[in-house]
């Protein structure tokens, strides 16, 4: 279901540096399910991403993965930062500094980056998100030293001029204009996020205010990248056709002179358990139809619930096979889509419910017959066939991604940095498989219980000063 | 939204790449840039450009005439299949039926003569497959997909087949559909770029039946099962078809597979002559559509250019790649990297089997449309007027033909160059020989293909934004044509602030 990643993309990833218009999708940033490994009905062939682990003198932590099927590499740098280590008064900075990344170092111009990388066919982009920012290229094998190269002039002496700051500040608020402000439910994730939760780390959006991105300054940026871009901060990912030995020797003479920087400030995470259902009614001047958000507070992602919540929310929605599918869309037909599942942080995350409803249902009513689905999962078994389709469509997902190299060293440096185990990447799938009825059962008591959840409804703007008009 | 959003044709638009456009007062110059992009050329770069080989898949032939190609790739336990029904687009549909190509392949897997809906939806989840069905607006063909793992393929692919060829198009499904797609309709007005489509369509192909690319409330209404049936009896045409297999499987395996499930597919008859093609557009027009809360201005300007064909396909593929292919050509390092007004901007040329148009656009701040305006035609001039300096040119080559080594991680992306090749009826060395011809491309090249299309004086020009305060802005290049966001026209609302605008 493509409504169902579009949304849960939205609320989480945010913000990347551009959408090309001929690009991949970045990242794999969600999840990356798995298979059954020795499961019985499918003879599943085992699929591995052989990997090994450097650490640098200066404390960087390199993953280098050979494969020679392709005569092409990708890099990726991921930084432990994201919008959670912003402060208030400086929501979107996070993401602004990503900018800056691509407006020249020492021996790196502006613009240079996007025009090397360009001209010798390659690709790259940057994304940040509320736990981490990621920086990454796809270049033919032949430039394994440009990608290096690029990736450490940056990281040893980024340029920050005030012409450039102001210009990216200009780009990137028109970036939340584009995706944020002047499309239909637009704000909605933002809102969910301030309602839903109580700490400022993931109670503020990733793009951030716009009075915020005003009050943004070149020293802040300064002291921004002094305090969280140092190689002790990031893991490096090189995936594809190189030779390992090379590889490493290059990166160590590119890198390895980087000082380390201090440890970073810790972030509190602890979020205060919610006593009663959140409520809010928004209404959106581009919106036609009215859509229903649901979210509960969940443990973070990599623990057996996460996982559980995961396969249920595929049970949900996934598919036109799925239980909610069928029951709004199909059988009651008062939904055009809907999407269900958790997303992945390293703190408290959300299972997220999203309804988009037809004009004139009833609201409450279609809520309601949510809740009912979650309670048939309480005091119901969720079906053997529902598990293994999930199942297989995780392992067929997980194959497909991986044929790409981006793909693949997006998903060594993020796991390395949300749990400090890049070998996810291939166990995860185990995690997924081991998820039973009963574990389904379990979260949805737990969890998804009215004192537990936020309900947002977005209603397009009464008629007066709305576009129908 | 398949059905509603232009797809540009299943296989043409794989060829969707980028185009630039045109200028307006000789005069223009660049205003001056917030920050300035800068070049050291410090970074270590290999002169060598990869040479890269595209794997030519196995080609057969069905004894009902279907033409089927085979990549092999057994890196991961994969397998997609994608069908190419020539005759069965929204292209031939009647007009009064817009909408049905694209509702009868979204409507196959809605039930066949054995099998419900919803047993279809299970059967296919439980195996962990997907089916895909479409026909954009424009397209000569209707476009069918499946994919899923090798383990079970032809568990998946036999439930595919029985999707593809015994449709049944049940009432009470199709009427469910009929009133999702109503739905989608409204909300696709909410969206800038779809209202920018729209009218641009409209502009540029006029009479032309790609004008449109939306069906409508009525033309859904009048759908019938019976319609459907029958534009799937006389236009999916076997002898019509390309089949394109990649994936984890052995040619000489499947094709007898291929025999048992396809034999009882029977030839048809169709007439998909082409309407007479699109020309372009003599004489400016500019179309504002009027969305009021709005706190961008999203632009697009353009004119038909060529076809896939066309002896001057790669010199555009060039041109573009310079003035607005992606993040460093001219466009994006002058209007957001120097500029700062906007998030994004490109240009861009559809050319399948008949001309499409070039097109420049992006989303601009209101505030400063005037401005963006102004950099778009200086852009047009620049590269119509000026040679393109050598280090440009060969750059951007360069990045046309390196990008190649890229394609070959995607299976999918090598049979896309092959299936491209097999519609248009290139060579068979086509790809083999695209580099070299793209490195033959030269200066006086780009600069004959920019003037020939180019046309700043009679680019199409449409404005999605609040008209109060961008309707002075545009009438400095003619007369404006107001909508709203029905596609009406419309009186024009009074203008707003002025001083707001630069």
């Amino acid at each position: 279901m493509n409504i169902r990643n579009t949304i849960l993309t939205a609320a989480i990833v945010s913000a990347i540096l551009f959408s090309a218009p001929s690009s991949e999708p970045a990242a794999p940033a969600k999840k990356t399910k798995p298979a059954p490994t020795a499961q019985k009905r499918v003879p599943a062939q085992k699929i591995d991403v052989p990997f090994r682990v450097y650490t640098l003198k200066n404390g960087l932590k390199v993953i280098l993965s050979e494969d020679h099927t392709a005569p092409t590499y990708s890099l990726n740098v991921t930084y432990d930062v994201g919008s959670r280590n912003e402060p208030p008064g400086m929501t979107g900075f996070a993401h602004l500094f990503e900018h800056m990344m691509f407006q020249g170092s020492e021996n790196v111009g502006k613009g240079e980056h996007f025009i090397v990388i360009s001209n010798n066919g390659g690709r790259m982009n940057g994304t940040t998100n509320a736990d981490r920012t990621n920086y990454f290229e796809t270049l033919p094998k032949n430039q394994l030293e440009l990608g290096l190269f690029l990736e450490a002039d940056r990281m040893r002496a980024l340029s920050v001029t005030q012409e450039n700051f102001e210009n990216q500040r200009r780009t990137v608020q028109e970036e939340r204009r584009q995706n944020y402000d002047n499309r239909a439910y637009g704000k909605t994730g933002e809102v969910l996020l301030d309602l839903a939760y109580d700490n400022f780390a993931y109670k503020h959006s990733t793009i951030g205010s716009m009075e915020d991105l005003d009050r943004a300054s070149v020293d802040d940026a300064r002291r921004f990248f002094k305090t969280y871009y140092t190689p002790n901060n990031a893991v490096l990912s090189l995936v594809g056709d190189f030779d390992s030995a090379e590889a490493l020797t290059l990166i160590k003479k590119y890198f390895e002179a980087i000082p380390a920087g201090a440890p970073i400030p810790p972030v509190d995470m602890i979020e205060p358990p919610q006593k009663a259902e959140r409520r809010k009614t928004i209404e959106d001047p581009f919106a036609q139809t009215p859509r229903i958000d649901i979210v509960y507070k969940i443990p973070r992602g990599n623990t057996p619930d996460w996982y559980a919540l995961d396969v249920l929310g595929d049970v949900m929605s996934a598919g036109d096979s799925s239980r909610l599918y069928q029951l709004l869309v199909k059988d009651k037909e008062v939904a055009t889509g809907v999407s269900a599942g958790p997303d992945e942080r390293r703190g408290p995350a959300l299972f997220y419910l999203s309804i988009f409803a037809r004009p004139g249902t009833d609201l409450a009513a279609i809520e309601k017959l949510v809740y009912d689905e979650i309670e048939r999962v309480k005091t119901g078994r969720v079906a053997a066939w529902e598990l293994e389709k999930v199942r297989m469509q995780s392992r067929r997902q997980r194959a497909q991604g991986l044929y790409s190299t981006q793909s693949r060293a997006n998903q060594l440096s993020y796991y390395a940095v949300y749990f400090n185990d890049p070998n996810l990447v291939n166990t995860v799938e185990a995690k997924i498989e081991k998820v039973m009825p009963a574990d389904l059962q379990r979260v949805a008591r737990t969890y998804l219980k009215p004192s537990n959840r936020t309900v947002l409804t977005t209603m397009p703007k009464s008629a007066a000063g709305a576009s129908a008009k | 939204m398949k059905i509603i959003k232009r797809l540009l044709n299943g296989s043409a638009a794989l060829l969707l790449l980028m185009s630039p456009a045109a200028r307006l007062y000789a005069q223009d110059a660049a205003a001056t840039p917030l920050s300035k992009v800068e070049r050291k050329n410090k970074a270590p770069l290999s002169k060598e450009v990869l040479d890269v080989k595209l794997k030519r898949p196995i080609e057969r032939k069905l004894s009902n005439g279907i033409t089927v190609l085979i990549l092999e790739d057994h890196r991961f336990p994969i397998v997609t299949t994608e069908f190419h029904m020539r005759g069965a687009g929204a292209l031939f549909e009647p007009e009064k039926l817009k909408g049905l190509a694209a509702v009868t392949a979204e409507m196959l897997h809605e039930g066949t003569k054995t099998r419900t809906s919803k047993q279809i939806a299970e059967e296919m989840d439980r195996l962990g497959a997907s089916l895909w069905a479409s026909s954009g607006f424009g397209s000569l063909e209707a476009g069918f997909g499946a994919s899923g793992l090798k383990d079970n393929f032809d568990a998946w692919f036999g439930l595919a087949m029985d999707v593809l060829l015994n449709p049944s198009f049940p009432e009470v499904e199709l009427n469910r559909m009929k009133e999702r797609i109503k739905v989608k309709l409204r909300q696709q007005r909410s969206s800038p770029g779809f209202l920018a489509d729209e009218r641009f369509s409209q502009a540029v192909y006029g009479a032309h039946p790609a004008a449109t690319v939306s069906a409508t409330p009525e033309s859904v209404d009048a759908l019938t099962p019976e319609a459907l049936a029958l534009w799937h009896r006389d236009r999916y045409d076997p002898a019509r078809t390309i089949l394109g297999i990649a994936g984890d499987v052995r040619a000489d395996e499947i094709v007898p597979k291929l025999e048992k499930w396809l034999a009882k597919w029977p030839r048809r008859n169709v007439d998909a002559a082409l309407p007479p093609n699109p020309t372009p557009v003599a004489a400016r027009k500019i179309f504002l559509i009027d969305r009021p809360d709005s706190v961008q201005t999203t632009v697009a300007l353009g004119n038909i250019a060529i076809d896939r064909r066309s002896d001057d396909y790669i010199p555009m593929v060039v041109m573009n790649q310079i003035l607005g292919g992606g993040s460093a050509a001219r466009l994006f390092l002058n209007l957001r990297e120097e500029k700062g007004y906007t998030y994004g901007v490109y240009s861009s040329f559809s050319a399948g089997e008949y001309p499409g148009p070039w097109r420049a656009g992006g989303n601009m701040r209101t505030e400063v449309t005037a401005g963006a305006f102004k950099e778009f035609f200086y852009e047009f001039r620049r590269v119509r007027d000026e040679k393109a300096p050598a280090a440009e040119l060969e750059e951007a080559k360069r990045s046309v033909v390196a990008n190649f080594a890229l394609a070959l991680e995607q299976p999918a992306r090598v049979l896309g160059f092959a299936m491209t090749r097999k519609i248009f009826g290139l060579p068979d060395d086509y790809w083999d020989t695209y580099p070299a011809k793209v490195m033959a491309v030269s200066a006086e090249d780009v600069e004959r293909v920019a003037r020939k299309y180019l046309n700043p004086e009679t680019a199409q020009i449409v404005a999605v934004g609040d008209a109060r305060k961008i309707k002075p802005v545009l009438e400095q290049y003619g007369a404006v044509e107001v909508y709203d966001n029905s596609g009406k026209v419309v009186a024009a609302p009074a203008a707003a602030d002025v001083k707001q605008i630069q």
